[in-house]
C-alpha cells in the first residue's frame, strides 16, 4: 500500500535511530511510527509521509525530520530527529495586582501547567492580553512573554512562563475635532461616531474609550453620513491622534466635503420581466433627488436586511436566483450624476429537491408540513426567509442555527436543491415551584412537552428518554396546598390527520378545595368543593371562501360538587351542578403584517355556546317548584317548617330555596352568543413601518335561557370594567376590558337596589366600543414597543328591555405596550372614567391598569 | 479487590485484570464486568500507546465500547485503532465493527440520515477492502437494508406531498425518487402515486389547463402499466383512467 512520491526509490529499511528526544523512550517512538527493520518502503514515499503526519498529529513535537544516514545497496538506515515541545511548568504574571484578575488571565488563555508551550501559544497569549486591555481603554498596554527553561536534576523538558503586563494609563478622548466640515455640524458628525466618544461627565452609560477597530468603523460612519446627504466625494483627508498627556488624547479629522450632487437620468438596461416603469417605482429614487450613496446601494441590494425592498429582492422573490444587478454612474456633469442600472436576469430557477438535515428528534413530516418552499416551485428568496422564520418559531429548533443551504444551483437547467439545516433544541419545560401563601405551603409541579409523540408511547424504541418528534404538545400540571389541590392535563395535536392544519386540543382538569378555617389556620377536610372539567376542541382553517376563516368546535363539561361547602355561587351547600356545552366559533382574520402591530385588515369573531335544552323534555314544572312537597323547607325529621323553624301544615309550607336551586342547576341550561369585530386602518405613514394606526373595535355578548321559568344561571356571566384580565374564578365568568374603571365594577345600569348580591352578580348582556390610536416606537423582532391613546365606552344590562346602545360608561386615556417574544405582552394604561361607577355620584376619575400577556 | 486495582499505579496489573474481566464478561455476557473492564482500559490506554501491548489494549478498549453498545464511541475507537495499526490481524474485524457501529447508530427513516449514509460508506469501504471477508455477507445485507431505509425516507416525503394535496410538488418528488432509486421496492407505489397526483391535479384544474393535464396523467398511467402490467393498484388506476377518458371526450 506504499506508493512512491515524485522520484522515490524503493529501499529496505535498515536501522532506525531516534535523536532529540528528552522525555520519550526511543523504542516507544519507533513502535509508534510502525516502522520495522526489514520493511520495504519508498523514500520519499506515501508511507513515510503518513508516519510524519501521525507524529505531527500528536502535537508533542515542534520539529520532525527524517534523514538517510547510510545506504548500502538497497538497504537504507534512517534517523528520525525530533524536537519536543516544552511543557509549561509555572506561569508568573507580573504587572497586575489583583489575584483574581491573574487567575482569570490564566484561565482564559488556558495556561495550566502541562500544556505544550508552542510559539503559537506565546503569541496568542500576548495578543489576547493586549487586546483585552485595549478594549477596556488602556490604549498603551504592552505585554511581553518570556520563557525560562526549568533546570532540575531529571531530564524533563519544561519551561516557566513569565508574562509581563504593562497596562499603561487608561486613555480617554478629550476632544474630537473636525476641520473642513461646512455643511454638516460637528455635533451631527460626532453623533454618528457610535463607539468613539468624547469624554463627558453626564454620559455615564458609555464611557469614552479609544479602540482602533471601532474608530475605523466610526470614520466610515461619518463618510456614510455625508454620502446620505449628497456629498458623494466626501472623504477624510487625514486624521491625527494627538497625545495630550498620559490619560488624554485628542482626535483631529480633516474632512474634504466635495460638492453636493443630485440624481440625473436613471436608465434600466437588460430588463425583460419588468417594465422600466415598474422598476422605477420599485427603485423609488427619482431624477432631481439629492444623491444618497447609502440609499442607492440599499435600493439595489440591502445586505443588512434579508427581506428589504430592493431591486435585487424584486427579482429574487420571483424566481430569478441567477439575476445580477449593477449600478453604474455613466455621466457626471455639474452637480448631476446619470446612472445606468444594468440587469442580467438569467434563467428562472425552480426548486428541485427540498431536504432537511439535523433533525434527530423531530420527524420529517412535522417539518416538511411547515416548509413554504416546495419541489417544482419557482424560487423565491422571500419564501426561504419566511420558512426559516417559521421553523424557528416552532420552538423545536435553535433559531440562531437554522440555515438554508443552496445545493447545486444550476444556471443552465434553472434548478436548485435546498437543504434546511436544523439543530434540535430542548422543547420541554419543567416548572417546579414552592411557596408560602394563603395560609400554607403551596407546591407546583409542571411539565410541558412541546414536541411530544403520543404514538411513541407504545413504542419501546421511541423512549429517548421520552417519545418526542410528532409536534404535539402535552402539559401536565399539579398544584397543591393544605386546602386545595388542582391537577390539569392538556394535549394538542396541531395537524390532526396530517392533511391540513386541523388542530385537536383536549384538556382535563380537576380541582378540590377544602374549607379553610382562618381561626384554626387549617383546612377542614370534611367540607369540600370539587370541580371537574373536560374539554375537547377542533379548529380548522378553511380554504373556502377565503383562507382567513377558521371554524372551531368544542365540547366542554364541568361538574361542580359541593360537600357541606357554602360558596357565593350556590344557595345550597350540599349537592352538585353540571355544565355540558357545545361551542361553535367562526373567526375571520386578515390583519397584516405584524401580528403584534397590525397595519390593516380586520378581525371578526362570532361564538355561540349552547347547553342542551333539557327543560324541553324533562317535564319539570320550574314555575311551581316551591309548591311541591319535596322542595319545601323541612326539619331533620322530615316535618314541614317555616323560616322560623316552627312546624307548619302543608298549606302554609314555605319553599326551600336551596332545594329549588339544586333542581334548577343540576344541569345548567343556557345559550351564549358573542360578537367581536376589530378594524385596523393606517391613518398616516411616517416612513417604513412607522404607521399611525386606528383600531376600531366593537363587541357584544348575550346570555339567554331557553325557558324563562328556569331562568339564566349565575354562571358564565359578563363582568365589565378594568383591565379585562382573566381572574381566578369558579363560575366561568368572562371579564370584559373597559379601562378607566376598577376591575369588574360596572354592574348593569338598570339595577336599582344595590345589595351585596347585585354587586356580585354578573350581567347577561353587554356592549362595548373602543377607538384606539397606535404609533410604533420600535418594531424590532426582539422587542416591539408602541404607544396608544384610546376612547371607549361600554355598558351591561340584565335584560333586553333596558338595552340602550348609547347609554355608556365612557372613558379615555393613554398607555404603552411592550411585546417581547420571551415574555409576551406587557403594558400599562392610564384611563379616566367619565361616568360614576354604580353607587357613586361623581365621575370615577383616573385608573391605572397593568396589562400582562393579553392578546393585543 | 477491584477498587484496589483501580487505585493502584501498576499498569501491568491493571492490564491483566482488565483483560481477565473482559474475557469473563464476554463469556457471561455481563455488562457489569464490561463496565469494570472499561474503567481500567480508560486508565491504561494512554500509558500503553506506542508500547508493544498497545495494539491489544486499543482493540480491547474499542471492543468493550462495542460490547456495551456504546456505538458512538466504539466507532471512534475502532477508527483510531484502524489508523494506528493498519497491519493488525484485527484490522478487518475493526473495520467491520466500525461500520457496524454506524449501522447500529442509524436512526429510523423519518429522522436525519447522516449516520445511515456514513454507515453505507463504511460498509462499502469494508467490502472493498475485504471482498471475501468473514463478514462480507452480513455487510452486504446491512447495506441493502440501509439503502431501503433511505428509499423509504424519500418515498414517504414524496407521499406526504400527495397526502397534503400538494400535487405539483408530489409529481416532482416522485419523479426524482424514480430517477434516484431505480430498483426500489417502493417503485410501484411511487409510479402509482405519481399518476394519482397528476390525476387529482388535472381534475381539480381550471378548464383551460385540464385537457393538457389529463393527457399527462394518461401518460403516467401508461408508464405504470408498462412496468407493472399486473400491479397491485391495477383496479384503482384503471378506474381513474376510465374517468380521464370520459372527461377527455368533453374537449
Amino acid at each position: 500500500q506504499d506508493l512512491p512520491l515524485a522520484n522515490g526509490k524503493k529501499y529496505t529499511l535498515g536501522d532506525i535511530k531516534v535523536t532529540g528526544t528528552v522525555s520519550y523512550n526511543e523504542q516507544t517512538v519507533i513502535a509508534y511510527t510502525g516502522l520495522k527493520k526489514g520493511d520495504e518502503l519508498y523514500i520519499p514515499g506515501d508511507r513515510l509521509s503518513k508516519v510524519l503526519k501521525k507524529l505531527w498529529d500528536l502535537d508533542l513535537f515542534s520539529d520532525i525530520s527524517f534523514y538517510i544516514t547510510n545506504v548500502e545497496g538497497n538497504v537504507a538506515d534512517l534517523e528520525l530527529e525530533i524536537q519536543e515541545v516544552p511543557q509549561l511548568a509555572e506561569v508568573r504574571i507580573q504587572g497586575i495586582d489583583k489575584k483574581r484578575e491573574k487567575e482569570e488571565l490564566i484561565k482564559e488563555n488556558k495556561l495550566q501547567s502541562g500544556v505544550k508551550v508552542t510559539e503559537n501559544l506565546i503569541t496568542t497569549t500576548k495578543n489576547y492580553i493586549e487586546n483585552k486591555y485595549k478594549k477596556e481603554g488602556y490604549f498603551n498596554s504592552k505585554v511581553v512573554v518570556n520563557t525560562i527553561p526549568v533546570e532540575d536534576t531529571t531530564a524533563t523538558n519544561k519551561v516557566n512562563m513569565v508574562v509581563n503586563v504593562d497596562q499603561g494609563e487608561k486613555v480617554k478622548i478629550d476632544e474630537i475635532e473636525f476641520t473642513g466640515n461646512e455643511r454638516l455640524s460637528d455635533g451631527k458628525l460626532k453623533r454618528k461616531m457610535k463607539n468613539t466618544k468624547e469624554k463627558n461627565f453626564f454620559r455615564f452609560w458609555k464611557r469614552s474609550k479609544f479602540i482602533r477597530s471601532d474608530y475605523k468603523e466610526d470614520k466610515q460612519a461619518v463618510i456614510d453620513k455625508y454620502k446620505e446627504s449628497g456629498f458623494r466625494d466626501a472623504r477624510i483627508v487625514s486624521d491625527t491622534l494627538i497625545k495630550k498627556d498620559d490619560e488624554n488624547i485628542a482626535l483631529r479629522l480633516n474632512i474634504e466635503e466635495g460638492n453636493k450632487y443630485y440624481i440625473g437620468d436613471i436608465e434600466f438596461l437588460g430588463n425583460t420581466v419588468y417594465t422600466d416603469e415598474q422598476l422605477k417605482r420599485a427603485f423609488g429614487i427619482k431624477k432631481g433627488d439629492t444623491y444618497n450613496g447609502v440609499l442607492l446601494d440599499k435600493r439595489i441590494d440591502d445586505q443588512t436586511k434579508p427581506d428589504a425592498e430592493s431591486l435585487t429582492n424584486l427579482y429574487q422573490n420571483n424566481g430569478y436566483l441567477f439575476s445580477n444587478i449593477d449600478l453604474v454612474e455613466t455621466d457626471v456633469y455639474n452637480d448631476t450624476i446619470d446612472f445606468e442600472i444594468r440587469i442580467v436576469e438569467g434563467k428562472e430557477a425552480y426548486f428541485n429537491k427540498i431536504r432537511v438535515s439535523g433533525n434527530d428528534k423531530t420527524k420529517d413530516h412535522v417539518i416538511y408540513r411547515e416548509l413554504r418552499t416546495k419541489p417544482g416551485e419557482k424560487y423565491s428568496k422571500q419564501k426561504v426567509i419566511s420558512t426559516v422564520r417559521e421553523l424557528g418559531q416552532l420552538g423545536y429548533f435553535d433559531p440562531e442555527q437554522l440555515e438554508p443551504k443552496f445545493i447545486d444551483p444550476n444556471p443552465n437547467t434553472g434548478t436548485l436543491d435546498l437543504e434546511y439545516q436544523v439543530v434540535e433544541s430542548g422543547a420541554s419545560k419543567i416548572e417546579l415551584q414552592g411557596g408560602y401563601g394563603g395560609g400554607g405551603f403551596i407546591g407546583t409541579v409542571g411539565l410541558s412537552f412541546n414536541n411530544f409523540s403520543i404514538a411513541g408511547l407504545l413504542d419501546k424504541e421511541a423512549y429517548k428518554p421520552l417519545p418526542m418528534g410528532d409536534g404535539q404538545t402535552l402539559s401536565l400540571r399539579a398544584q397543591a396546598s393544605t386546602y386545595y389541590q388542582t391537577y390539569s392535563l392538556s394535549f394538542i395535536e396541531p395537524w390532526l390527520g396530517g392533511k391540513k392544519p386541523v388542530s385537536l386540543s383536549t384538556s382535563f382538569s380537576y380541582t378540590r378545595q377544602f374549607l379553610f378555617n382562618y381561626q384554626e389556620r387549617k383546612a377542614d377536610k370534611s367540607r369540600s368543593f370539587d370541580i371537574l372539567g373536560v374539554n375537547v376542541g377542533l379548529a380548522e382553517r378553511l380554504s373556502n371562501p377565503d383562507p382567513y376563516i377558521t371554524v372551531s368546535h368544542s365540547l366542554g363539561f364541568q361538574r361542580y360538587n359541593l360537600n357541606n361547602y357554602n360558596t357565593g355561587l350556590f344557595t345550597f351547600g350540599d349537592g352538585h351542578s353540571n355544565n355540558f356545552t357545545y361551542t361553535l366559533g367562526l373567526t375571520r382574520d386578515n390583519t397584516y403584517f405584524n401580528p403584534v402591530f397590525p397595519n390593516g385588515g380586520s378581525q371578526f369573531k362570532i361564538t355561540a355556546k349552547f347547553t342542551p335544552p333539557y327543560s324541553l323534555w324533562n317535564g319539570v314544572d320550574y314555575d311551581n317548584l316551591g309548591e311541591q312537597r319535596e322542595f319545601q323547607l323541612e326539619n331533620e325529621n322530615g316535618n314541614l317548617i317555616d323560616y322560623d323553624g316552627n312546624r307548619v301544615t302543608p298549606e302554609n309550607a314555605v319553599p326551600d330555596q336551596g332545594k329549588i336551586d339544586q333542581e334548577k342547576y343540576k344541569w345548567l341550561e343556557f345559550y351564549k352568543v358573542k360578537f367581536n369585530g376589530t378594524w385596523y386602518t393606517t391613518l398616516a405613514n411616517f416612513g417604513k413601518s412607522q404607521n399611525l394606526v386606528l383600531r376600531t373595535h366593537a363587541e357584544y355578548g348575550f346570555l339567554g335561557a331557553y325557558s324563562n321559568s328556569r331562568g339564566i344561571p349565575p354562571f358564565e356571566r359578563f363582568f365589565l370594567g378594568g383591565d379585562g384580565l382573566g381572574s381566578y374564578s369558579l363560575d366561568g365568568r368572562e371579564t370584559i376590558q373597559l379601562r378607566g374603571y376598577p376591575n369588574q365594577s360596572l354592574i348593569p345600569l338598570d339595577r336599582n337596589s344595590l345589595s351585596q348580591a347585585s354587586n356580585e352578580d354578573g350581567a347577561v348582556i353587554y356592549n362595548k366600543y373602543s377607538l384606539e390610536l397606535r404609533y410604533p416606537i420600535t418594531l424590532k423582532p426582539s422587542a416591539s414597543i408602541y404607544a396608544l391613546t384610546f376612547l371607549e365606552g361600554g355598558a351591561s344590562y340584565d335584560n333586553f328591555r333596558d338595552f340602550n346602545p348609547f347609554q355608556l360608561n365612557r372613558s379615555a386615556g393613554a398607555g404603552i405596550r411592550i411585546f417581547m417574544p420571551a415574555f409576551g405582552l406587557l403594558g400599562i394604561d392610564f384611563g379616566y372614567g367619565f361616568d360614576p361607577v354604580p353607587g357613586e355620584s361623581s365621575p370615577n376619575g383616573w385608573e391605572t391598569h397593568f396589562i400582562i400577556g393579553q392578546q393585543f | 479487590e477491584y477498587q484496589k486495582v483501580v487505585k493502584s499505579q501498576d499498569a501491568g496489573l491493571k492490564y491483566t485484570t482488565a483483560e481477565q474481566l473482559y474475557n469473563e464478561a464476554k463469556e457471561e455476557d455481563s455488562n457489569r464486568k464490561f463496565k469494570k473492564a472499561l474503567r481500567l482500559f480508560e486508565q491504561i490506554v494512554p500509558q500503553f500507546r506506542g508500547k508493544p501491548q498497545g495494539q491489544k489494549v486499543s482493540y480491547l478498549y474499542a471492543d468493550t465500547y462495542y460490547q456495551l453498545e456504546d456505538y458512538y464511541l466504539a466507532s471512534y475507537q475502532f477508527e483510531r485503532f484502524e489508523q494506528t495499526y493498519p497491519d493488525s490481524e484485527k484490522a478487518e474485524e475493526a473495520s467491520y465493527k466500525k461500520a457496524r457501529s454506524y449501522y447500529e447508530l442509524s436512526p429510523r427513516y423519518f429522522l436525519d440520515q447522516a449516520d445511515t449514509e456514513k454507515a453505507i460508506v463504511e460498509l462499502q469501504n469494508y467490502l472493498n477492502a475485504y471482498p471475501d471477508g468473514e463478514f462480507a455477507e452480513e455487510a452486504n445485507k446491512m447495506v441493502s437494508e440501509l439503502q431501503v431505509k433511505l428509499e423509504k425516507k424519500a418515498y414517504e416525503i414524496a407521499k406526504q406531498y400527495h397526502h397534503t394535496e400538494d400535487y405539483k410538488a408530489a409529481i416532482v418528488s416522485f419523479d426524482n425518487f424514480i430517477a434516484d432509486y431505480p430498483g426500489s421496492p417502493f417503485r410501484e407505489k411511487a409510479l402509482y402515486y405519481k399518476f394519482d397526483s397528476a390525476y387529482e391535479l388535472a381534475i381539480n384544474s381550471y378548464r383551460v389547463l385540464m385537457e393538457e393535464r389529463l393527457n399527462t396523467a394518461h401518460e403516467y398511467y401508461k408508464n405504470y402499466l408498462k412496468y407493472f402490467p399486473q400491479g397491485e393498484f391495477q383496479e384503482q388506476i384503471e378506474a381513474s383512467d376510465a374517468d380521464i377518458q370520459t372527461r377527455l371526450q368533453n374537449f
